[in-house]
């Protein structure tokens, strides 16, 4: 018992010698490549957006030719499997191991705050996509952290507008996910819709992955005239099951705030066509250029329409690329490197995005309809297209920045 | 291994740990760090598993009650460390006299029930968001800074973590070889026995139940100072698996089997999820592999093949 | 407000339904081989995609549902008897065992098919809503599942009450010496009584992914509502997988419907409290 107390501290740093001996060796030479580290969920809950990120970030820098301001570019991938504590160490390893130049991530909402600490701590920039917590550009800035997706509230404001204005209604109930980004989604359109005159007839909150959609659909108040729905993953198909199954789309009207994605629309069906499906900053049935240019590219290589998560990780990689054209490859120099990003213009393929002062983009958001169209390469698909855009839409609304900051974070 | 040779290897191993984050650069250093903090954690479900024989299935919920508590009083009260630190640990020991009453069951009954405890922690760190703030958690957790000791970077405080660690080391290892220990352990070989014998073996597993969650509330304050920040997941269901695999995967029992163990997961999830997307499969492989050939984990492992020597040497 | 308790009663039912198929055979291989199987969720995620594609493949609903059991009849018998056996009556190996198990059948199934969630495709007749007296609308295939959820229990509950075999795995699950000691061959009893629970596993999958669908992480989250079904009842105990199966499914709906923030606590609170009064639940027994 005492010999082996005191005898196996040497094996514990012999363990402690053979994790160093793995370690790969730091390699990194100035002037070399520019390296960027993106942090995808591969495995874990969110593999399948975390597929379009990959796929869509890949996409751009094969067509850009990997290079950047004149400098070969190279893509270190790092998986944060949806978990935080993964995350940091992740993100800690691009930053100290790899040496990389800016990370690229998360994606998911709750790694957000995770990496951002490492960003903070190291000095490293990080370019946020596609996690979209409020409080990153509101109330928790970090200086060498810049957004290129989307804020949650930002994309909730237009929504309660929507409702009350385009749509009419003026008693509804919010379906709402129980988490932050489901929160600031709902609480954000809730926000604007009363403000309007709207009344709420009833908010019914939902964890994430409720295995059962029933009790919520049955718990709508009758005289309801519209139900205003934001679900996320794999909740997204069970409310649609649901809502059908229970002959609900005889008795009310529902409309996707946040809802019906192109990675969600594979498990759904025609009964969705006709459907409000999304309040989002991005459309994959937009019709503009950019926008076709890319989705065919996207569908011709991966056979399928890219997600919001591929579009943003495309764009960030646009993004991060006119920025580094921008100040000629020194990537070296971070702060020069952030300004670009906060100063450059960017043509996306969903649509003109510029950055604010609190490092989120200003952009459209569009209301989407969910049609079928004859696509050149998938055939008939369902996808969403917009029937109405908000331009220029800033995180902070209609409101003034001050005001919205003082008025603090929307919670439930 | 001679008698003669223990103190100067353990010495050398001191050494060699002193002397790490010279030679391994900072990532290695914070990882390093982790790996005692769960280390850590997983001695603390040990002391009911290799001593006690209770299989709890709910420290992370210790782990991230403490973590919480130091956390909301950091940031959101600005309370100093010299509170903030021993108040967590203080929130996840109260925890632990609560989740203590688990001992009136045994076996299976104790892991379920310990699961199920595990998941009303999870679920009001997660539904909560007012308090807690959901799932983004609390983020922006200072560096730890008591008066005379004030930790600057991820290297001054991996050598306050490696002091803290092996003063809980030395504190176990007295525990587990006093009357205390050798009673729990008695329990573990036959309760009824121990009974018969006149000790109060309810209060006894009570105590160390207690005691184990008192650790892994130490574990989640030295966490959320090295993670800065902490969210629902550290209370999640695989946080309390994992502890229990890594003190089984390093060998129950013994006190440097539940770090070897925290290094063999935490290495595998930092380097083979970097290149294998099955690795999932891989961790569920160890699992099996290590209730199947070794049961005694890592260090079992050793010792057989020591033994396998030495018989193959002087035969 | 009264149709919505109405409707919220039928709710909680349904999914009573769908956990006590899985609960059932957790709880008969725990009673007669003390054996904590925690691979029962994985087993019915991986029941629940090998029914999907054969659904797809031959449009047969009931080929589906026999064929996702069958599947999982094979790979259990195999785990069972190359795995678990080893582990004697060690929960905590048993336990640490089969969690590893269900990490590799979770991870494999998620490379085979893929993370997003699908649903198992119904037959027509079981789609759509169906109209109730008092003008209440509800799906179609959740009443046909309570329907198939009473008919699996009341022949569970005919093969252990009133057949030789299940009073023999009876006699099994209060004393097993005497079991051996009549002669009867406990090696093959055990054998069919593991193959008929992951039968129960594979057949909750398909049913089940009909309408909760199926995706990675399905089979953690149904395992643990199974467990508090288990736990509440009592383990080894048929009538109180039933019983428990009805208390959680009917607090799951309507702690959702009342206490929607609290909603965890309406689920695990009160099986904590119980528990504490009494550790082996409401039909469990002291051993």
């Amino acid at each position: 018992m005492i010999r082996d107390a005191i005898r196996k501290p040497l094996r514990a740093a012999a363990v402690l010698l053979a994790v160093l001996g793995c370690a790969p060796a730091l390699v990194h030479a100035q002037g070399g490549p520019i390296k960027i580290g993106l942090l995808p969920p591969v495995t874990g809950p969110l593999a399948t957006p975390g597929r379009d990120m990959v796929d869509g970030f890949k996409l751009f820098w094969e067509q850009a030719g990997n290079k950047a301001g004149g400098r070969a570019v190279e893509i270190v991938l790092a998986d944060t499997t949806c978990n935080p504590d993964q995350a940091l160490t992740q993100a800690r390893r691009l930053a100290l191991q790899e040496k990389v130049h800016f990370m690229v991530g998360p994606l998911c909402g709750h790694e957000g705050p995770a990496v951002a600490q490492v960003s903070k701590e190291t000095g490293v920039p990080l370019v946020m996509d596609a996690a979209g917590a409020d409080t990153i550009t509101k109330w928790e800035r970090t200086p060498t952290v810049v957004r290129t997706a989307v804020s949650a509230s930002q994309i909730g404001h237009p929504w309660g507008e929507y409702l009350y204005k385009e749509l009419g209604l003026r008693n509804v109930t919010f379906i709402g996910q129980d988490y932050t980004w489901g929160h600031e989604v709902t609480l954000g359109a809730v926000r604007t819709y009363t403000e309007l005159g709207g009344k709420v007839a009833k908010i019914i909150w939902n964890p994430i992955g409720t295995r059962d959609y029933g009790p919520t659909i049955a718990a709508i108040p009758a005289g309801t005239d519209g139900v205003s729905a934001v679900v996320v993953g794999v909740d997204r198909a069970r409310l649609f099951e649901a809502w059908f199954n229970f002959g609900m789309d005889k008795k009310f009207k529902i409309y996707g705030g946040y809802w019906m994605h192109q990675d969600a629309l594979p498990q759904m069906d025609d009964r969705a066509i006709g459907l409000i499906g999304n309040s989002l900053h991005y459309a994959a049935g937009l019709d503009t250029p950019e926008n076709r240019a890319f989705t065919d590219a996207f569908a011709r290589k991966y056979k399928r329409l890219p997600s919001w998560f591929g579009e943003s990780a495309y764009t960030a990689a646009l993004w991060t690329k006119t920025a580094i054209d921008a100040i000629n490859g020194k990537v070296e120099d971070r702060a020069a490197f952030l300004k670009a990003m906060r100063t450059v213009q960017v043509k996306a393929p969903r649509g003109p995005v510029r950055m604010d002062e609190y490092d989120n983009p200003v952009q459209n958001v569009y209301i989407s309809r969910i049609q079928k169209i004859k696509h050149p390469v998938l055939g008939d698909v369902l996808t969403n297209v917009p029937v109405k855009t908000y331009e220029a839409v800033s995180q902070f609304w209609k409101w003034t920045p001050e005001e919205f900051l003082k008025r603090g974070p929307y919670k439930r | 291994m001679r008698n003669a040779l223990r103190v100067p290897l353990a010495l050398a191993a001191l050494a060699v740990a002193v002397l790490l984050p010279v030679a391994a650069g900072p990532f290695w250093t914070g990882l390093l760090t982790q790996m005692y903090v769960f280390g850590l954690l997983a001695l603390s479900v040990d002391l009911l598993l290799g001593h006690a024989g209770l299989f709890s299935l709910c420290h992370a919920s210790f782990f991230a009650v403490s973590a919480y508590t130091t956390a909301i009083l950091q940031v959101r009260h600005a309370v100093p460390t010299a509170l903030a630190a021993p108040a967590g640990l203080l929130a996840g020991t109260l925890l632990g006299l609560v989740f203590g009453f688990a001992v009136r069951t045994r076996g299976v009954y104790f892991i379920l029930i310990t699961i199920a405890f595990g998941y009303v922690v999870w679920g009001v760190a997660h539904r909560w968001s007012s308090f807690t703030g959901g799932d983004n958690g609390v983020t922006n957790v200072p560096f730890p800074d008591v008066g005379a000791v004030r930790v600057e970077s991820h290297t001054e405080y991996y050598y306050l973590v490696l002091a803290v660690v092996l003063l809980c080391a030395l504190g176990y290892r007295l525990l587990v070889a006093s009357p205390f220990g050798l009673t729990l352990r008695g329990i573990r070989a036959s309760e009824t026995r121990m009974r018969s014998l006149g000790y109060h073996s309810g209060l006894h597993l009570y105590a160390a139940f207690v005691v184990s969650a008192a650790l892994a509330s130490l574990a989640g304050v030295l966490y959320v100072y090295y993670n800065r920040f902490v969210n629902p997941v550290a209370a999640s269901f695989p946080i309390s698996v994992e502890a229990a695999l890594m003190a089984i995967i390093g060998g129950t029992g013994t006190i440097v089997g539940p770090f070897i163990g925290s290094m063999i997961i935490l290495w595998l999830r930092n380097w083979v999820s970097s290149f294998f997307e099955l690795y999932a499969s891989v961790m569920g492989l160890v699992f099996i592999a290590a209730v199947l050939w070794a049961p005694q984990g890592v260090v079992g492992l050793v010792g057989r093949l020591r033994a396998r020597l030495a018989g193959a040497g002087s035969g | 407000m009264t149709s919505s308790a109405i409707l919220q009663a039928i709710n909680g039912t349904s999914l009573a339904a769908l956990l006590f198929l899985l609960a059932s055979g957790f709880t008969l291989t725990f009673g007669l081989m003390r054996v904590v199987n925690m691979a029962h969720g994985a087993y019915y995620l991986l029941g629940g995609y090998i029914g999907l594609t054969i659904a797809e493949r031959t449009g047969s609903f009931a080929l589906a549902i026999v064929g996702g059991g069958a599947a999982v009849v094979a790979l259990g018998y195999l785990i069972d008897r190359f795995l678990i056996r080893h582990t004697g009556e060690n929960h905590l190996a048993q336990v640490l065992l089969t969690v590893g198990v269900a990490f590799v059948i979770g991870d494999v199934s998620l490379a085979i098919w893929g993370g997003d969630s699908l649903k198992v495709p119904t037959p027509v007749f079981l789609r759509g809503a169906m109209e109730l007296p008092g003008g209440l609308v509800y799906p179609r295939y959740r009443f046909v599942l309570i329907l198939f959820g009473v008919c699996v229990g009341a022949a569970l509950w005919l093969l252990y009450r009133k057949t030789q075999i299940g009073a023999v795995v009876r006699a099994g699950v209060d004393d097993r010496e005497q079991v051996s000691a009549t002669g009867i061959n406990v090696d093959r009893l055990f054998v069919l009584v593991s193959a008929l629970a992951s039968f129960l596993a594979g057949m909750a999958g398909v049913v089940g992914g009909a309408f909760l669908t199926l995706y990675p992480g399905a089979d953690w989250e149904i395992l643990v509502v199974a467990l508090v079904v288990v736990i509440v009842g009592g383990l080894g105990s048929l009538g109180g997988a039933m019983l428990g199966a009805l208390i959680v499914g009917l607090l799951d709906a309507y702690g959702r419907w009342l206490l929607p923030e609290f909603s965890y606590f309406v689920l695990f609170g009160p099986m904590a409290v119980l528990l504490l009064v009494r550790p082996r639940g409401i039909f469990g027994r002291e051993s």
